[in-house]
């Protein structure tokens, strides 16, 4: 397989949903083209087609209309296992709530993420989480956690293997201003190594960002 | 955990039921395991004692030691499958010296029937599972049941030590007392492992006349015939056995089955979670594999465990006075439970598999 090229885009791209006769749109004929190296928020009130973007985007839903494209890796031209397998190695997510497993450390919670689990990566994911203020908390299970630790043991399980991309739906939703203030710092710094994209309804959240999106009604607003 | 403890007890189930199930045909060549020194044959009702002719057969093989004529009478037993009869042999001085030293069993406690008294020796194990000691009653006119008793009391005057039950008496006391009783005939072989192969040759068949003891004429008590009998009368019940083990794994692998898929659903976020940060399905499946084999695996052991423990904490207080021979370490009952973390494994990576293979990590990923 080709390595696949940096850019993140989409192209005409629109994706309903057939509930019998009646058909919705989550999204309508987008087209966008997110160069790499950038901290991106996707914006727009309830159901504007937000997360449907960011899982078109990260090749978890396939458009019904168009296509989108990581580099010349275009994900509805390939067998989902190799969109997989992208995912796997080259984008990183934090969702809304941190989905930790419960019966796994911290550590163990990240090195889930990399492509191998083998010393080299505890040992990397140790480094995170010290990096990251979180010295201590390795070998701590995700109920001895807050909440604002567990989403930040998920973002270093999203950098965990090293991401072209990082792809956030909503990461701080979940957790009261400081602590969202401190998973988007995180996040944002992540733009010298990569691209973030992070979807919130909180503009305050997007004050660092150097593009924003705006959606309404699936489609991009002017 | 759940899963986990119905394997346990599933394992536990199968196989103390089919340890004690195997522990019957165990009790049997147990009690009647000097079969194994020497066999006895009785004459059919037409005559007392076993006809010349029978005697010829037996005497003109070069293999066969010696010949003795036993009086006998039986006496009750206890074993799982109710009360047997088992014999008490009458033998003269001579012949009870030698075929007690052949079965390698010695005097332990008290003396042996004197001749002509109503008195009896047991061995040790045989005297526990009447629960008798020395002057107690061997058998009496108020014995129950088919061929045993005596028409006087017999005493217990000794107590016997060595590999096989066996009880003796005098041959004059039993003729003396059981005066239409038949006569049988003992034989041993000079080399005792050729008993076996002496006692297929002897063994009537019928509607053969090829000088082998006719079936008319003698009854032969050889191991051969117990271990057949047996098997026969024990066909039926392993047969039930095989029924009831097929239908609790079906139950049990349903069953665990279906906690599993509770248990995965209870989980969907997690397996959706994996499949969004690039896990390939046939990798989530490859864990539902490893984590039920696992659980399968140690739920098998520790119900292993729990069984032999279960079955050797009672072995001697609880089974053997019951005249129950059970061997804890019964290899073929741990066997039959096998099919129980496969069958377990199997209905659960098929069902889970599935759905892994149709669920949509996103629409899991967005309820939340």
């Amino acid at each position: 397989m080709n390595r696949p090229g940096r850019e993140l885009a989409c192209e005409s791209v629109s994706l309903a949903y057939t509930d019998g006769a009646r058909t919705t749109y989550a999204l309508r004929d987008v087209t966008l083209a997110l160069p790499p190296g950038n901290f991106y928020g996707i914006m727009g009130p309830s159901g504007s087609g937000k997360s449907s973007l960011l899982y078109i985007l990260s090749g978890l839903k396939m458009p019904t209309q168009g296509q989108a494209r990581f580099g010349d890796f275009i994900y509805n031209q390939r067998r989902s296992s190799d969109v997989a397998g992208v995912r796997r190695e080259r984008f990183g997510f934090v969702f809304q709530q941190p989905f930790l497993l419960s019966y796994l450390t911290a550590l163990e919670n990240i090195v889930v993420a990399a492509p191998k689990a083998d010393r080299a990566a505890y040992e990397k994911g140790r480094e995170l989480l010290n990096g990251f203020g979180m010295e201590g908390l390795e070998n701590k299970l995700p109920s001895q956690l807050s909440g604002g630790e567990k989403q930040r043991v998920s973002v270093v399980r999203a950098m965990i293997n090293d991401p072209d991309i990082l792809f956030a739906d909503e990461p701080t939703a979940a957790l009261d201003h400081t602590n969202g203030r401190l998973v988007v710092d995180t996040l944002a710094a992540w733009r010298v190594r990569g691209s973030v994209v992070v979807v919130t309804h909180d503009p305050e959240m997007l004050t660092g960002a150097d593009e924003i999106i705006n959606l309404r009604d699936g489609r991009l607003e002017k | 955990m759940p899963m986990g403890f119905v394997i346990v007890l599933s394992v536990f189930l199968i196989a103390t039921i089919s340890t004690l199930a195997n522990s019957i045909d165990r009790t049997i060549f147990t009690i009647y395991g000097y079969t194994n020194h020497f066999t006895y044959v009785i004459p059919q009702r037409v005559t007392q004692t076993v006809p010349n002719d029978q005697l010829a057969i037996i005497r003109g093989d070069a293999r066969v030691d010696r010949i003795m004529e036993a009086s006998i009478f039986f006496t009750n037993i206890k074993t799982v499958i109710g009360s047997l009869p088992f014999v008490v042999l009458g033998l003269a001085q001579e012949n009870e010296d030698y075929l007690l030293k052949r079965v390698g069993t010695t005097l332990k406690e008290g003396r042996m029937p004197a001749e002509g008294m109503p008195e009896a020796a047991l061995s040790e194990p045989l005297a526990r599972n009447k629960h008798i000691k020395l002057g107690d009653l061997v058998a009496g006119p108020t014995d129950e049941g088919g061929i045993s008793g005596a028409p006087v009391p017999v005493k217990c005057v000794g107590i016997l030590t060595g590999p096989v039950w066996i009880a003796v008496t005098s041959k004059s006391f039993c003729d003396n007392v059981f005066l239409a009783a038949p006569r049988c005939t003992i034989y041993t072989t000079k080399n005792p492992d050729d008993l076996m192969t002496v006692n297929q040759l002897f063994s009537p068949a019928k509607h053969r006349q090829d000088g082998k003891l006719s079936p008319a004429k003698v009854q032969v008590l050889s191991r051969q015939n117990l271990i057949a009998q047996v098997r026969d009368s024990l066909s039926t019940m392993f047969l039930i056995m095989a029924v009831v083990n097929f239908t609790v794994i079906f139950v049990i692998a349903l069953m665990s089955g279906m906690l599993a898929n509770i248990y995965f659903t209870q989980r969907l976020a997690e397996f959706a979670v994996l499949a969004a940060i690039g896990y390939q399905r046939w990798q989530l499946i490859a864990r539902i594999v490893g984590e039920t084999l696992l659980l399968t695996l140690i739920g098998w052991v520790a119900g292993a465990l729990a069984t032999f423990a279960f079955l050797s904490a009672f072995k001697e207080s609880l089974f053997e006075p019951r005249g129950l021979f059970i061997n804890p370490l019964d290899l073929f009952a741990y066997q039959y439970t096998l099919p129980i973390p496969l069958a377990i494994t199997i209905f659960a990576v098929a069902t889970i598999a599935y759905r892994l293979l149709l669920f949509d990590p996103v629409s899991i990923i967005e309820r939340r």
